[in-house]
């Protein structure tokens, strides 16, 4: 059983293939965005939210944290942390973290927001919350 | 060496080099701050040594990859590169912006690093790997570009192989992917969304292609194998790649707000995923074995066998172990993404790119392969690089599994530090590990100094 | 795919086509086995839902689309018979006529979907209609991608590039096409008929 093996039929699939599937994969992102709305809140985005994930961003919390699941695995997820601290616990802790650290343990730096950052912070951390992600995490912990 | 102008490779994988010494001497750090929680606190807090670890990364792969393309594409195409000048230009552009950046990371709080570099322009900053201020992520746009063109034109006035294109759409795709990040919308989900379409496409889709063409070049070279089986094997090996990798960004689809199908496609294309990568470790094995030469650079050799066998464990094997929906639902976002990534990026490019350094430098330095005394050095090197790497993901992995049991699945979940707190001991065991990754690492380096009597390059 | 390993002008066992098309053909065979298996075993958790949705399925409409699909697959076996007879015209006639037969395939298919997405059906709706429309547009994809492909062989055909001697283009375009026909024949009963 030998047959034919070239190279410019296996380049033609490369193309092909690839061609196929990258359409594949527009079609079902061009579906995806007829449903996120849906899903992700975006009617209820305020210039406080936009601040607050501005704010999120330009202290790069990612680096250590993960929201809804992705980023760092260095601190607790914050998708839900207003669901596990509550606004207000969890502007106070925010607030409350030392600027040298806590001795031998994981530390968070103090960032010294004034209260509309933190108020932004959590409008965003609230409104991530609120996105349909699928039941994600399967608990309050994170 | 066959073309003068390869020489323009040798500063990119110097400092290649320099660049992940840094990685891993910030990995070490990160590994302390796990279990000593303010090791340097407040000067060096976690995340900013996470950015520095991550981005020492992705640009020193950038460096071997260009490096590599600079010395491989005028011997596949049989002239000299278009602009030897260009390129050493863009070198000292794109260290100087890296090196710059990560001062700017250590020395300045990153609010204030975003506030100076315009950041207020257009928002990009603040996201897991593309953490680079603006003028950073625009001098790695010119970069890329000037280094396509140079690549490109070189490639059009020459021969064109089928390695030469590969690489082609590899490093186009990785330009052109890299344009999303760019896009930050305010809406998080939308942000997440694209945020996949640079990294994602990157490492499961085109980089995938850079891997293949570097591998196919290095085999054609060392075994003497025909050149007509090995690209057809190539372009079979990306077919299947880009076929499983980009319905595969559906694995990244599962809990991010976007709609729940994406679990289902994600997880039976992303089940697909490790059939690229072991098709990709049969071929190197197959290759070396129907080998018709003696290649006198054994060490390049065994860096080829490695990051077949290590791409397929790390991406393959450890990516398929929580890729499914229902696993992924509990391990998402835990330890046992960062064992999968450690052995995935460790096999796949770093150690692609080793073996490019490996079989081009001695070539460079005039020589057809280092002496024995050096190549046994640097066998050393990748057995304990190698190694250390397997017990890094393997303590990983076991740290996951109890943080998954611990904060996700018991039923009385305990808070996340608290878990962290019982699972020291894995993190202990994985800083060790990655003291034996820079020991060996270090032997690597010393290898590029051992003398002792060499052949000379043809 | 039969027709041709039955087709007694081939004396020495020979895997028809190119090595290549069979690989692709493989990854994509095993990439509908694992959906085809992922709907399985989504249905043994909803079988009360997947019964009642499944009812709402066109089943005349899927099942001219096999005959379409066959009559298909057999055209373009005829067409590589042809070839191995050196009868060229017969070749670029029966492109056409399998060409032809997806296009019908597609029109019907057409039809069904302009039901079912006028109904306001999408991926999420519900798990079945998940099934039902990601395994029939992934197909449906296909018979584009078979038909791009017999386009391809009908143009070369008209050069006269295939005959006795080199059918290795035709082989490879056929065996993908009988792929797209094989796959629907699973499809059809699985996602229409099977309760």
């Amino acid at each position: 059983m030998s047959g034919a093996f070239t190279k410019s039929m296996a380049r033609n699939i490369f193309y092909g293939g690839t061609v196929f599937f990258f359409l594949l994969f527009l079609a079902l992102s061009f579906d995806t965005h007829s449903q996120l709305p849906k899903r992700d809140m975006r009617a209820n985005i305020t210039p406080q939210i936009a601040e607050g994930k501005k704010l999120w961003e330009v202290n790069n919390c990612i680096g250590c944290h993960t929201l809804m699941g992705e980023g760092a695995y260095f601190a607790p997820e914050l998708g839900n942390v207003v669901a596990r601290y509550g606004d207000e616990g969890t502007k106070a802790f925010i607030q409350s973290r030392p600027k040298e650290g806590i001795p031998g343990r994981r530390s968070m730096p103090q960032f010294n927001f004034t209260n509309e950052q933190l108020d932004a912070i959590v409008a965003f951390l609230k409104h991530v919350n609120s996105i349909n992600d699928a039941n994600w995490p399967p608990n309050d912990q994170g | 060496m066959q073309y003068k102008s390869q020489a323009v490779a040798k500063p990119y994988f110097i400092a290649a080099i320099g660049l992940f010494v840094g990685q891993i001497l910030f990995g070490l750090i990160l590994g302390l701050q796990y279990v000593i929680g303010d090791f340097l606190f407040p000067a060096i807090p976690f995340n900013v040594a996470r950015m520095v670890h991550t981005n020492l990364l992705i640009v020193w792969l950038l460096f071997g990859f260009m490096g590599g393309a600079y010395y491989m594409i005028p011997e596949e195409s049989e002239t000299e590169l278009f602009s030897p000048k260009l390129a050493l230009a863009m070198f000292w552009i794109f260290l100087v912006a890296g090196a710059l950046t990560i001062v700017g990371y250590l020395t300045v709080p990153y609010a204030a690093l975003a506030e100076m570099t315009g950041n207020n322009l257009i928002e990009t900053m603040g996201r897991e790997f593309l953490e680079q201020p603006l003028p950073t992520k625009l001098g790695i746009v010119v970069v890329a570009l000037a280094f396509l063109f140079n690549i490109t034109m070189t490639v059009l006035k020459g021969k064109k192989t089928s390695i030469s294109l590969v690489l082609l759409i590899g490093l186009w795709g990785l330009a052109v992917f890299f344009l999303f990040s760019f896009y930050n919308p305010v809406n998080v989900v939308l942000d997440k969304f694209f945020w996949w379409w640079t990294v994602h496409l990157w490492v499961e889709g085109v980089w995938e292609l850079i891997l293949g063409s570097f591998l196919a070049f290095v085999l054609i070279k060392t075994t003497g194998v025909d050149r007509e089986v090995i690209e057809k094997w190539l372009y079979v090996i990306v077919t299947l790649t880009l076929i499983t990798g980009i319905i595969g960004t559906g694995h990244h689809y599962f809990w991010i707000g976007t709609p729940e199908y994406w679990q289902w496609w994600g997880s039976i294309f992303s089940a697909l995923e490790p059939i690229p990568f072991f098709a990709m470790t049969v071929f190197a094995f197959n290759m070396v074995n129907r080998r018709r030469r003696e290649h006198p650079n054994k060490a390049a050799v065994l860096w080829a066998l490695g990051t077949g066998v290590m791409a397929f464990l790390g991406a393959g094997v450890w990516g398929f172990l929580h890729t499914l929906a229902p696993v992924n639902y509990y391990t998402h976002g835990t330890q046992i993404t960062a064992a999968h990534g450690h052995m995935a990026f460790y096999g796949a490019y770093a150690m692609v790119n080793l073996m490019m350094i490996s079989y081009a430098m001695p070539l460079l330095r005039g020589r057809a392969a280092n002496s024995n005394k050096s190549q046994v050095l640097e066998m050393w090197a990748f057995w304990l690089m190698t190694v250390a790497m397997v017990f890094i993901t393997l303590f990983l992995t076991a740290a996951g599994i109890l943080q998954v049991w611990l904060q996700r699945a018991s039923d009385a979940p305990l808070p996340f530090m608290v878990a962290q707190d019982k699972i020291a001991l894995f993190y202990w065991m994985r800083e060790w590990a990655g003291v034996f990754f820079l020991i060996g690492l270090v032997i690597y380096i010393v290898s590029f100094f051992v003398g002792g009597e060499e052949k000379q390059a043809v | 795919m039969n027709s041709i390993a039955a087709e007694p002008a081939v004396t020495a066992r020979r895997l028809p086509g190119d090595l290549a098309i069979w690989f692709f053909i493989l990854a994509e065979m095993l990439a509908f086995a694992v959906f085809f298996a992922a709907y399985a075993f989504a249905r043994a958790s909803h079988v009360e839902e997947f019964n009642q949705y499944q009812q709402t399925l066109d089943l005349n409409a899927g099942a001219l689309n096999t005959v379409l699909l066959i009559t298909g697959s057999w055209f373009v076996a005829l067409a590589v018979q042809a070839a191995h007879r050196d009868e060229q015209a017969d070749i670029s006639r029966n492109l056409l006529l399998g060409w032809l037969c997806g296009a019908g395939f597609l029109v019907v298919k057409c039809f069904e979907y302009a039901g079912k997405f006028g109904a306001g059906i999408t991926l999420s709706t519900n798990t079945f209609y998940m099934f039902y429309i990601s395994l029939t547009f992934f197909h449906f994809m296909h018979v584009i991608l078979g038909m791009v492909i017999l386009t391809v062989l009908w143009k070369q055909s008209r050069k006269g590039v295939y005959g006795r001697y080199d059918a290795n283009g035709l082989e490879s375009g056929a065996a993908y096409w009988h792929m797209v026909d094989l796959l629907w024949i699973v499809l059809f009963p699985l996602v229409y008929v099977m309760r």
